[in-house]
């Protein structure tokens, strides 16, 4: 039987741990611990455990700044981070190739830990165990100001800053949203959690922003899963039948719009195909975008007129509690026998069936 | 036989939903009328814009509804302050304190209201 280890019995909270267990000769800070003598062994599991703390455990007492400081980031045997090695073994096989002699260790030690190589994804493995878990890179201060500022203040439109900066535009609107709350807070003087903010951002990767060297954050022109597309369909066609994107979607569903129109960002498509494909010139381009900008936008207003039209159109009444809507209607459209299917009302003489067995009442298209 | 402008009451339990019917008086609430109006929808939705009051919807025909007011239909109480509130008829209950005589249905009726049925008579659904 391995002799009892004459060490602390039960772990302090505090950060130095890991030294005080090690220490053979410590004192317990529970004198009177009633943790039976028998499991205070050292077990393997426990040497195991010392190890890990003196070699690995080290580096998340002392976090890394400015980088993430995951485990899948080190090397298990040395508990040194594994980029820094992999940066030592080329720099020997360089000044091998020169044939220099290997400077001190010492020096070495110190010019590696000023300059540690950028963290790749590879380092973003929070859980060593799930390689498939990459931590993702958050939107840094900077470039969610410059989101902010680009659309509230020189006022361009979601798509453009989108594709600008190459964030998708469902989190350009939330940036802008939570940007309009926090600029609200500054105003009204409600305290920011600043320290919370610096200590989260310190530990995540970011997307950092510079003007001449747009990093993109992440993929924005996927095209998003259609529940009608999760079929799978036997369609046959005749050889000599062109079949499109386009008639691939009315095959899914008569309402689906083509992959080509339902990606965030057609536009990034044309523009790609005009410069490439056909070669166009600056100004050729310049102006079809315009062309399609006058386009889009008098659809736009078409639309809103119609809308505006429709709306003018409902009498509106103020009541005390509630606003009753006059929509005007016409008794024609019901048809001679009041059967019509575009009649307004509740119909005369047609079955429900809502509450027949086999009805689905609950909506099965949100 | 009287013919009234009256709200036959469709829709489930708690759900209540309203045609505006014209029909004879003595028939049964819910059987086929003259002419369908209209409908009442007496449950607020929220605000589309999400500010201001709750809506409650109600659609009608207003030359439809004019001309039957014109031939001389008579209104239930619930129909005559939703006609009302559309401008077709003077209010019979006022918010105020102080009552009202009840105008008699032919003085009553807005004097645009009997002009305005221009469509014959010959459309209506039998």
């Amino acid at each position: 039987m391995p002799p009892p280890l004459r060490s602390p019995s039960v772990l302090s909270s505090t950060p130095c741990c890991a030294n005080q267990l090690c220490r053979t000769t410590g004192q317990s800070s529970r004198p009177f611990s009633t943790t039976p003598r028998h499991d205070q062994r050292v077990t393997r599991a426990r040497r195991g455990l010392f190890r890990w703390l003196t070699l690995q455990g080290e580096n998340f007492r002392n976090p890394l700044s400015g980088s993430t400081n995951y485990m899948g980031a080190y090397d298990n045997k040395l508990g040194v981070l594994k980029r820094v090695l992999e940066a030592r073994d080329q720099r020997t096989l360089e000044r091998a190739g020169k044939g220099e002699v290997e400077p001190e260790k010492t020096n070495g030690r110190s010019a590696e830990e000023k300059n540690i190589p950028p963290e790749t994804q590879r380092d973003r493995v929070p859980f060593p165990h799930n390689k498939m878990f990459i931590s993702q890179a958050v939107l840094s201060e900077e470039l969610r100001e410059e989101i902010w500022s680009q659309i509230m203040k020189e006022g361009q439109s979601v798509r453009e800053v989108s594709a600008k900066l190459r964030v998708e535009m469902s989190r350009v609107g939330a940036v802008v949203r939570l940007k309009e709350i926090e600029k609200e807070w500054k105003r009204i003087g409600k305290p920011l959690a600043r320290p919370y903010s610096r200590a989260v951002m310190s530990m995540l990767p970011q997307t950092p922003f510079d003007p001449h060297h747009i990093v993109s954050h992440e993929s924005i022109n996927d095209l998003p899963v259609h529940a009608s597309t999760g079929q799978q369909i036997f369609h046959p066609t005749s050889e000599s039948r062109q079949f499109t994107r386009q008639d691939a979607a009315k095959v899914f569903n008569k309402r689906l719009l083509p992959a080509d129109d339902r990606i965030p960002h057609p536009e990034l498509v044309i523009q790609h195909r005009e410069r490439v494909t056909e070669g166009l010139s600056v100004e050729e381009r310049k102006e079809r975008a315009e062309l399609r900008a006058a386009e889009a936008e008098e659809k736009r207003e078409r639309k809103a007129t119609r809308e505006a039209e429709a709306e003018a159109m409902v009498q509106k009444v103020e009541s005390g509690r509630w606003e009753f809507r006059f929509t005007p209607i016409n008794t024609d459209d019901a048809g001679k026998d009041g059967r019509g299917r575009r009649g307004v009302g509740w119909r005369y003489g047609v079955p429900l069936y809502d509450r027949s067995r086999g009805q689905i009442k609950i909506p099965k298209i949100v | 036989m009287v013919v009234k402008i009256r709200l036959a009451r469709f829709g489930r339990r708690k759900a209540p939903f309203y045609n505006i019917v014209v029909a004879q008086a003595r028939t049964a609430r819910n059987s086929k009328p003259i002419e369908v109006l209209g409908t009442y929808d007496p449950i607020p939705k929220p605000p589309t814009d999400g500010e201001g009051k709750p809506f409650k919807d109600i659609k009608l025909d207003t030359a439809r509804a004019k001309y039957w007011l014109g031939v001389g239909a008579q209104p239930s109480d619930p129909a005559w302050r939703l006609l009302s509130m559309a401008g077709l008829l003077v209010p019979k209950y006022r918010p105020s304190a102080t009552p009202t005589p009840t105008p008699t249905t032919a003085t009553s009726i807005i004097a645009e209201a009997s002009v305005g049925a221009n469509k014959e008579v010959n459309a209506v659904v039998q």
